[in-house]
């Protein structure tokens, strides 16, 4: 029995060499952004790897004031919450349509968003462009929530869909029988019951959107999203790299606040997403 | 004028029919059950009547309207659900008043309806309550209540006790039962379990396939059935059958022992080969026709023992005993009155 224990202790050790390797590969950014935010110039050129010295926050109120990261940030938060939300109504809509109701080509219509899943982005990125001038909608937050929507959409609608179906069909029958039109159905059972498939998919997309530079880049040109204005921190020649780290920390830090505050429903919802999927 | 009336309704999947043109009607206030075994179509038959499927051919009238295509809530139909269907994030006042809520009655009405149907079902104590926390029992008697509160013309029950243990389901029957008589509603009540049927049915409704085998009063079916089928799926244990020879215009052989059937109307032609079918219960004579058996088990069941044996032939029959069980490999004598005695033709059909 000492033996096997040892043995068994000798393949712990093993795995977690490696475990530790990736887990510090994950931790060491977080730390260099954090650290390097907090020293100023000089000091990260004097030493760029070693803890910070004189901690300031001028760094912060710079990428904040001077480098516009305040209006990035409110272009951020209005489009990724508008996109997120819409994204939610219309997947849960179109979820419940095509897991409980029936209707004439619903399986070719599920099946041609299953196959828009598999575009890359980047394959219709000319004609979306054109689309989105055609309407009128360049340089406007409105085009851009709705371009997210569009790419976010079908993955959101695949989820809410196969979640759906795995709901007992009595619900709605018996919601049917007790006289509830089609949109209560939805309102009243389906939304409740799908809780953590609409969270999960509020957590992925918020991320998404959160830290998508190409479509914001392409959409909304004159103004800037976050990412997109913290990508432009970088200098051609030299880069302020302690204003970059602060200007990395002040977008990362919504979505880690996000991300403790739902911490238990992300985990067990992207479960619920992987069985039911 | 019958409340509810199925005139050849049929129902197909497809190329695949399923329900093969039943006619049928249901009085006000009566309580029928259908009973078949799976597959046989009587849970789509009751989803017919609440519109949750579509009627593919014939006509369906609820209180002398046509009902086919109208929604599940006009039809004027509540249902209770197998699976009990009761909402998981709503508590227990909140899933009764559901379907009053989604029509837009007045808060007091709704709250004086779902203490009523609480008070009938005794489920006051769990008002505040999730489903998640109840027992099955408790959960069945909220989606029955969820039924009561909407005051329906007809209740239509899909299996509503299946999910039950053995002694919440007599008890449940009973309540089922009791409603039946505080209510006095029509109730359409759908099973696979004979005993539910026989216990609970002023009328049950036998299926086989997609057909009706035979509708008549829980006793004409099982004292006269119509056909092998409805005389072997109702009583339990089921009715013995054993192979027959006619040896004269009212007389059988089975298994050497011969058998005068003199209340037979039917003149039967001899030298063919006919059914015979007794039930266990009728096989504790004292006296009349003798029929021996060899002993394979002897079930004891207390106030009860049901013998299974085979007989000369090698037939199995089981026959319901008093006192003394016999053991096994012990040859039983078993009497039986001739009146009690069933024919069915080869194709299954009952020769009266």
């Amino acid at each position: 029995m000492a033996t096997a224990g040892k043995k068994e202790k000798r393949v712990l050790w093993i795995i977690s060499i490696p475990m530790a390797i990736l887990a510090l590969s994950c931790v060491y950014p977080v730390y260099f952004a954090l650290n390097n935010a907090l020293k100023d110039n000089r000091g990260y050129i004097l030493d760029r790897f070693g803890l910070v010295q004189n901690p300031t926050f001028d760094n912060f109120v710079q990428a904040w004031t001077r480098s516009n990261l305040d209006t990035y940030f409110l272009n951020s938060v209005v489009t990724t919450v508008g996109a997120v939300a819409l994204l939610l109504v219309v997947s849960s809509l179109a979820g419940f349509a095509l897991a409980v109701l029936r209707f004439p080509m619903r399986r070719l219509i599920f099946i041609v968003i299953l196959a828009s899943l598999m575009i890359p982005v980047q394959v219709v990125l000319v004609p979306f462009y054109q689309t989105i001038i055609g309407l009128g909608l360049l340089n406007t937050r409105t085009g851009l929530i709705i371009s997210y929507t569009a790419f976010f959409l079908p993955f959101s609608v695949y989820l809410m869909t196969s979640f759906y179906a795995g709901l007992p069909r009595e619900l709605v029958e018996a919601a049917r029988i007790d006289g509830a039109k089609l949109i209560q159905v939805w309102w009243y059972v389906m939304v409740p019951m799908g809780r953590p498939a609409l969270i999960t998919l509020g957590i992925l997309n918020t991320l998404y959107c959160w830290n998508d530079v190409l479509i914001s880049l392409l959409v909304l040109q004159d103004q800037r999203t976050l990412m997109v204005g913290i990508a432009a921190l970088r200098g051609e020649y030299t880069t302020n790299v302690p204003l970059l780290s602060a200007g990395i920390v002040l977008a990362a830090a919504p979505i880690v606040i996000l991300y403790i505050i739902f911490q238990r429903q992300i985990v067990s919802g992207i479960a619920v997403g992987a069985v039911k999927g | 004028m019958a409340q509810i009336e199925l005139k050849d309704v049929r129902k197909s999947y497809g190329a695949t029919d399923v329900i093969h043109g039943i006619s049928l009607e249901i009085e006000q206030g009566e309580f029928v059950v259908f009973v078949g075994p799976s597959g046989c179509g009587k849970s789509t038959l009751l989803r017919m009547i609440a519109g949750l499927e579509e009627i593919s051919d014939g006509d369906l009238e609820i209180g002398g309207k046509r009902m086919n295509d109208e929604e599940p809530s006009d039809r004027g139909v509540a249902m209770v659900f197998q699976s009990y269907a009761l909402y998981p994030h709503m508590s227990v006042a909140d899933n009764m008043s559901f379907g009053l809520r989604m029509t837009g009655r007045p808060k007091d009405e709704i709250a004086e309806k779902v203490s009523r149907a609480a008070s009938i079902l005794q489920l006051e104590e769990l008002l505040a309550r999730k489903p998640a926390q109840l027992s099955g029992g408790q959960r069945q008697r909220v989606a029955i209540g969820r039924a009561i509160v909407r005051n329906p013309d007809v209740f239509l029950f899909d299996e509503p006790l299946s999910n039950l243990d053995a002694e919440l389901r007599v008890q449940m029957r009973v309540e089922i039962a009791k409603l039946h008589n505080t209510l006095a509603n029509t109730m359409i009540y759908v099973t696979h379990d004979q005993t539910e049927a026989m216990t609970l049915a002023d009328r049950i409704v036998v299926l086989r396939a997609g057909i009706v085998e035979q509708v008549g009063t829980p006793l004409e079916l099982y004292e006269n059935p119509d056909n092998a089928f409805v005389a072997g799926f109702i009583g339990s244990p089921r009715m013995n059958f054993a192979r027959a020879k006619v040896t004269g215009p009212r007389a059988i052989e089975v298994a050497g022992v011969a058998i005068a059937l003199p209340d037979l109307a039917t003149e039967l032609a001899t030298g063919t080969e006919v059914s015979f079918g007794i039930r266990p219960e009728h096989l504790h004579a004292e006296t009349g026709v003798e029929l021996p058996i060899t002993v394979d088990v002897a079930e004891q069941l207390g106030s009860t023992t049901y013998v299974h044996g085979t007989l000369a032939t090698g037939e199995v029959v089981i026959a319901e005993r008093r006192g003394t069980a016999p053991r096994p490999r012990d040859t039983v004598l078993l009497h039986f009155d001739p009146r009690h005695a069933r024919l069915f033709d080869a194709d299954g059909m009952r020769i009266r």
